[in-house]
């Protein structure tokens, strides 16, 4: 199977693709074709990686144009192309000579500064958990504080999100507005805002109706077509424009 | 001018939740950081499944999970440690709870506990099945809360000593590939742990040991490295963990002729015996040809149910789909053992200190020891969360009173390695980091695995000695500076290199079979000559070796049986 990978040494703009040609057993995924490229043919390829489990959110990228986790994605099925997202630039536009037919096509997950390959800068992602505050508040104490499955059930879809930040790469607000905070911070924020035990649910709801939060999104959908852990965060931000 | 040391009252090494729990405590009174070769989210912690432990029930108690956890152990575990992490641990459940964990509940509203290997009460407290994830975030949502400074994607190199005390360490800088020096009055190792020595592991790629390693060429001793946990239950494949919490839900395990077989090996607790037995007990079915395609068996869960696999073990099924293409309602799902966790580690005492000044150890890298030869499942994410707090506690103490630490000497180091990177990356034609990690983690997984006799072991030694002399002329090939991982991955892979000898050492050197480590040429426990921890020094350039007595005293040691 061949590989097309966007490759970028000094950041910023990919300046080419390199062609490698992998060798696949069953089973493989594409973050074991990546390693087998580093390993074995061009050690200088950069992309980030940990758990290889789809639970660590680290090795996030557009696989044939679709954001997924490179580690859950098998090379048989990199080719299903099934998501069916509202195109942008970086999705929609195929680097000349690419045969979809022969070739998986890897590159760095949109909306972010390139750092170096495949690896992003997710600097504004992590940020804005900051800048909106988004940890629960509850004072010290001595006992565990009382909540019913049900209650625990309007939050679990969302304290599921793992933080890969395919939702912000997958979303045309954030290809175009460079201070949109992106699905998965709102998608938290309501996660606190819907939590039985905060002490001040409103705190969440304040820090998402900031110009560059929930009023930005237009509520195309492609974060919960794209995200891995099924958080679907437009769901959440649909009942955030509401309140 | 380009900053080229920084300086901190105290530097810890590693983001997961031992290391954030260690900020946390210190972080109001100390200028402290945490530095941490990924994201601290995309640490091992996340993984963690099945839950944490924790004697809330009315009927449990403190007494009875410390009693649990040393009869795991084989009696290998430090009795009075044991003791504070049982004490302790409805408090760390409780404190994360309060900062927002999202555990599963009771009908009631109370935190939900599930049933575990070798525990007399269902004590584990879960969050689906998806614990470590759920603790993680919170911790790192405290963690943001409190301002914590957090040097993220830099990859500790080595460790800085003056006269006898650490007073730093140097890091490269993966963004930049600079290596810089960090001044510090003390620094903490909570760097988790080394499954990566093996082929076969349920651990993050990421888990390469690099904090004992770190501490074994600075002089402060390893500890029991010789027990290596092996999950009885990876997937077939990819050995990504299938969590105990399986079987705690009433999973079986079925051989190829279709029989539960753990009624030979365990009658009483079945499936839920300790990790160490259990996983015998499915190579024993392989190696006497009642495996499927003399690999693996069977973890059968269709009994269960959909709707109970879909609420409790939602994450397991997801992984099943996706790597293997189970979907475990329909189909049982092929297992087998796989290196899971490393009971040993870095030498400490119960306050986490090491015997050298100025460097403490906390997590899966320490061995202080709580889990002596066999960990019991929902243990790990406890020492984490208790031991982050204790050792925090410890750390604050020494540096209010350590004295100002030597930045010379860092900087020195920092050019000395600067050196060093230079020449290990001007290597040409040597053998690859690829094929050296390979070799050593198929002899790892064939010859220091589950079952151990001495001849295999005097043949890992010498293969592993063998791939110590090939690294020494690695090549890293070409590259850039920016995020050269090839560079890193050969780092770890010096890391790993000097732990699989060390392990291998220490499975020669206990002649006895006790927890998770069995000799098939000394198949009994020997306690006259054995109860005892090992513990091995880095002398110049050799392995001093020696044995050192375990703290009893609360519980008598007795022959273990389930």
């Amino acid at each position: 199977m061949m590989f097309r990978i966007a490759r970028s040494r000094d950041g910023r703009t990919i300046t080419h693709y390199d062609l490698y040609k992998v060798d696949i057993k069953k089973g493989m995924t594409v973050l074991d074709a990546l390693f087998q490229i580093q390993d074995r043919m061009d050690p200088s390829l950069s992309f980030r990686y940990s758990c290889r489990g789809a639970v660590c959110g680290s090795c996030s990228m557009l696989i044939n144009k679709e954001p997924r986790l490179a580690c859950r994605t098998q090379i048989s099925y990199a080719k299903s192309n099934d998501m069916k997202l509202k195109p942008f630039s970086a999705i929609g536009e195929t680097p000349a000579g690419w045969n979809p037919e022969v070739e998986i096509l890897i590159e760095p997950l949109p909306n972010m500064p390139i750092l170096k390959d495949l690896v992003v800068d997710m600097t504004k992602f992590y940020d804005v958990l900051e800048s909106m505050k988004l940890w629960s508040d509850a004072e010290d104490g001595d006992t565990p504080r009382s909540q019913t499955p049900d209650e625990r059930k309007k939050v679990e879809r969302y304290v599921n999100c793992i933080l890969c930040a395919l939702c912000y790469g997958s979303c045309p607000v954030n290809a175009e507005k460079e201070d949109y905070v992106g699905p998965a911070a709102l998608a938290k924020a309501w996660r606190f805002h819907e939590d039985s035990r905060s002490l001040e649910p409103e705190r969440y709801t304040k820090a998402v109706k900031r110009p560059e939060g929930a009023p930005l999104c237009d509520l195309i959908m492609n974060c919960v077509k794209a995200c891995p852990k099924g958080v679907a965060p437009g769901g959440a931000i649909r009942k955030l424009k509401n309140l | 001018m380009t900053i080229s040391s920084f300086e901190h009252d105290v530097i810890i090494v590693g983001a997961g939740l031992s290391g954030l729990r260690v900020a946390i405590e210190l972080c109001e009174k100390f200028d402290i950081a945490i530095v941490t070769k990924v994201h601290p989210l995309r640490s091992h912690s996340v993984a963690a499944q099945g839950g944490i432990n924790a004697a809330l029930g009315e009927d449990d108690s403190w007494e009875a999970h410390a009693f649990d956890t040393v009869k795991g152990s084989d009696y290998l575990a430090d009795q009075d440690v044991v003791e504070i992490l049982a004490k302790a641990a409805p408090g760390a459940v409780i404190e994360n709870e309060r900062w927002g964990t999202a555990f599963s509940r009771t009908e009631d509203g109370k935190i939900a506990q599930r049933p575990f290997g070798g525990a007399a009460f269902p004590r584990t407290c879960y969050a689906a099945d998806r614990t470590g994830h759920n603790l993680l975030h919170t911790t790192f949502e405290q963690a943001l809360k409190r301002g914590i400074k957090f040097y993220t994607e830099w990859f500790v190199i080595s460790l800085v000593k003056s006269k006898d005390q650490v007073c730093g360490l140097t890091a490269l800088d993966i963004a930049t590939g600079e290596v810089h020096g960090f001044t510090a009055k003390a620094v903490v190792l909570a760097t988790g742990g080394f499954g990566r020595v093996y082929g076969h592991s349920t651990n993050a790629l990421i888990n390469t040991g690099d904090g004992c390693a770190l501490a074994l060429r600075v002089g402060a001793p390893l500890k029991d490295l010789e027990f290596i946990q092996f999950h009885p239950t990876c997937l077939y494949g990819s050995s990504i963990l299938m969590t105990e919490g399986a079987r705690g839900e009433g999973g079986y395990l079925v051989n190829a002729e279709g029989k539960r077989f753990m009624e030979k090996y365990a009658p009483e607790k079945m499936e839920l015996a300790p990790r160490d037995i259990v996983a015998r007990a499915i190579q024993t079915e392989v190696l006497e040809r009642r495996g499927f395609e003399d690999e693996y068996v069977h973890l059968d869960l269709r009994h269960l149910g959909k709707e109970k696999i879909m609420e409790r073990l939602p994450g397991i099924r997801e992984i099943c789909i996706y790597f293997a293409g189970v979907d475990p309602i329909e189909e049982p799902i092929p297992i087998q053992p796989a290196q899971h966790y490393s009971m040993g580690g870095i030498h400490t005492n119960k306050h986490g200190e090491t015997p050298v000044s100025g460097l403490f150890a906390v997590g899966e890298t320490a061995c202080m020891s709580v889990h002596g030869a066999n960990r019991l499942g929902g243990n790990s994410l406890l020492e984490t969360l208790v031991f982050g707090r204790v050792v925090g506690e410890k750390v604050g103490e020494y540096t209010s009173s350590a004295k100002q630490p030597d930045k010379s000497c860092v900087e020195e180091e920092a050019f000395k390695m600067r050196e060093h990177l230079q020449t290990l990356l001007l290597h040409e034609g040597g053998d690859s980091t690829a094929n050296i990690r390979e070799t050593m983690g198929q002899t790892m997984d064939v010859l220091v695995g589950v079952y151990r006799k001495s001849d295999a072991l005097e043949a890992a030694l010498k293969m592993i000695r063998e791939l110590k002399t090939r690294f020494k002329n690695v090549s890293v090939g070409q590259s850039d500076d920016k995020f050269n991982f090839a560079l890193v991955r050969t780092l770890e892979l010096e890391n790993m290199l000097d732990l699989a000898e060390v392990i291998t050492m220490g499975a020669l050197m206990r002649r006895e079979s006790r927890g998770a480590h069995w000799r098939l040429d000394y198949p009994q426990r020997d306690d006259e000559n054995f109860l005892k921890h090992s513990l091995f020094t880095m002398v110049d350039d050799y392995i001093k070796t020696e044995l050192i007595d375990v703290n009893l005293g609360k519980f008598d040691v007795k022959e273990r049986t389930y």
